[in-house]
């Protein structure tokens, strides 16, 4: 049984203007686990990760990681242990190359240069951007911006990664080597968080899946269990991977021939856009 | 709190500043803030509302001190720190109660700004609001990569790059995508403009304005005799 890594009880937040954001969660995730955090905009999910991150403090509730309690943590102290990828890497790249940009988080966190030089090499092996570490980093592709910034965040070689919305705004290539990417750190021993509405995504890569919902957690468990049919998923404003839906769709079509067979299916495929609309 | 119209808000921001310069005595200054204050309580400001006058407050409190501590009598001291406090709350109450788009409809049919100017002001003024926000989520974002405001000041200020430089580009980023947003949507188009906004002068605003005038007249009158 892998040991939690992340350990976060009864959290309890609310927003200045009164409105609640989370309602006693409890969530946790192990060492090596490749987890996500979905739920509808304004659900808590961001909220809950940047409580991790300590970017906000919960009203009530614990935060314990690796067995330390992070009440009196800054960000910056779990900046060695958790790297947090943000949706929009504009937001963090000031350096005039990719491998300066990425230099920055070890060089904070007091690293030797040498230690700097190795972690930002590996970094950048990792991600695949060594030709790219002269380039200016305001002028890449947002895919290859992503990539900068999940370099900066895993060359300070922290355990686990949090990504919010790593994929938004990016094309369905860009979003599966970023996928790849982080699967390939997830095997080699970084824990992965995910925050993401991309239920594609979660079925394929991802191994244990919480669900949100008005700021209270409503599943937790594999992907599998949770588009199994037996949960309301549209209730919690998510909707089912295409391959999921196309599969309930055509479960129970019978017909005779090929030709009646393939009436069926086209029926039972504009039926399923109709429900999807 | 009957609803008074952008304009006389703007007359207001433009008489207080007025009576700011006016007013001699550090007990005439005393009832002016508190009235400002006043009003804007009036008003039911936010806290983040309430935080800017208190901001203000501190900074004029600071401003005293320091003309205080540099030679200034006690009495010149106040009065430059309650002037300054006057002239910059009167922007707040002006900003907390007045909406944008309702400031701009002002600025263009009633005090016959072209509509370009009017536009660059309110949309200046949007910017502030923006602009801190954006700076809070890159000081999160570097915060995230260890980045921590301490040491000495020359540190501090080397350090400070990583915060101005992203918040300075996405400032121009952003200024550029807004300025292809509006010409998409007919910004430089020449002709009538059509405003949504009720911007419309009632029975108070008349009232308020015949206050401000006969106010500015009489401190006015009590300036050039002192």
């Amino acid at each position: 049984m892998p040991e939690i890594l992340l350990d976060m009880k009864n959290i309890m937040f609310a927003y200045n203007n009164g409105g609640q954001a989370l309602s006693g969660v409890d969530f946790s995730i192990a060492t090596g686990e490749f987890a996500a955090i979905v739920g509808r905009n304004g659900s808590g999910k961001t909220t809950l990760t940047r409580m991790a991150m300590s970017l906000i403090k919960p009203a009530s509730g614990a935060i314990i990681f690796q067995g330390q309690d992070t009440a009196n943590l800054t960000p910056a102290d779990m900046a060695r242990s958790i790297g947090y990828v943000f949706q929009n890497p504009d937001r963090q790249i000031f350096r005039d190359t990719v491998a300066k940009e990425v230099a920055y988080g070890p060089e904070q966190l007091g690293f030797s240069p040498e230690e700097i030089n190795q972690s930002v090499a590996w970094a950048l092996r990792v991600t695949g951007l060594t030709e790219l570490a002269g380039s200016f980093p305001r002028l890449l592709s947002r895919g290859q911006k992503q990539k900068v910034a999940i370099a900066s965040a895993i060359a300070m070689r922290p355990q686990m990664l949090i990504l919010d919305e790593p994929t938004s705004g990016q094309d369905p290539w860009d979003a599966l080597t970023l996928m790849e990417l982080l699967t390939g750190l997830n095997q080699q021993g970084i824990t992965i968080l995910l925050v993401t509405h991309d239920m594609e995504l979660i079925a394929k890569y991802v191994a244990r899946v919480t669900v949100l919902d008005k700021g209270s957690k409503v599943f937790d468990g594999k992907p599998s269990e949770l588009f199994d049919g037996n949960h309301d998923i549209n209730a919690w404003g998510l909707l089912p991977p295409t391959a999921v839906a196309l599969a309930r769709q055509l479960s129970g079509i019978s017909a005779e021939n090929a030709e009646e067979l393939i009436k069926q299916v086209a029926l039972a495929i504009n039926r399923g856009k109709e429900d999807y609309a | 709190m009957p609803k008074l119209a952008p304009l006389t808000k703007l007359i207001l921001t433009a008489a207080v500043s007025v009576w700011a310069l006016c007013i001699p005595t550090v007990s005439g200054m005393f009832m002016l803030t508190g009235a400002q204050i006043l009003l804007l309580l009036l008003y039911r400001p936010s806290g983040k509302q309430i935080k800017a006058v208190g901001g203000l407050l501190i900074f004029a409190g600071l401003l005293t001190g320091i003309q205080y501590v540099f030679g200034s009598s006690l009495v010149f001291s106040a009065m430059s720190g309650l002037k300054m406090f006057a002239m910059s709350q009167v922007f707040v109450f002006l900003l907390a109660t007045t909406r944008l788009q309702d400031l701009t409809a002002a600025l263009v049919s009633q005090c016959r700004i072209p509509y370009e100017y009017a536009f660059m002001f309110t949309s200046a003024l949007r910017f502030v609001p923006d602009f801190l926000e954006e700076s809070k989520a890159v000081r999160e974002a570097q915060a995230c990569r260890g980045y921590v405001f301490r040491g000495n000041p020359l540190k501090r200020l080397m350090d400070y790059v990583a915060i101005v430089e992203p918040l300075v580009l996405r400032a121009i980023s952003r200024s550029e995508t807004m300025a292809m947003s509006l010409e998409l949507r007919g910004f430089g188009r020449r002709g009538r403009r059509q405003f949504t906004s009720d911007v419309a002068i009632s029975g108070c605003d008349y009232v308020a304005m015949l206050f401000m005038l006969g106010l500015t007249i009489a401190l006015a009158a009590l300036r050039m005799s002192a």
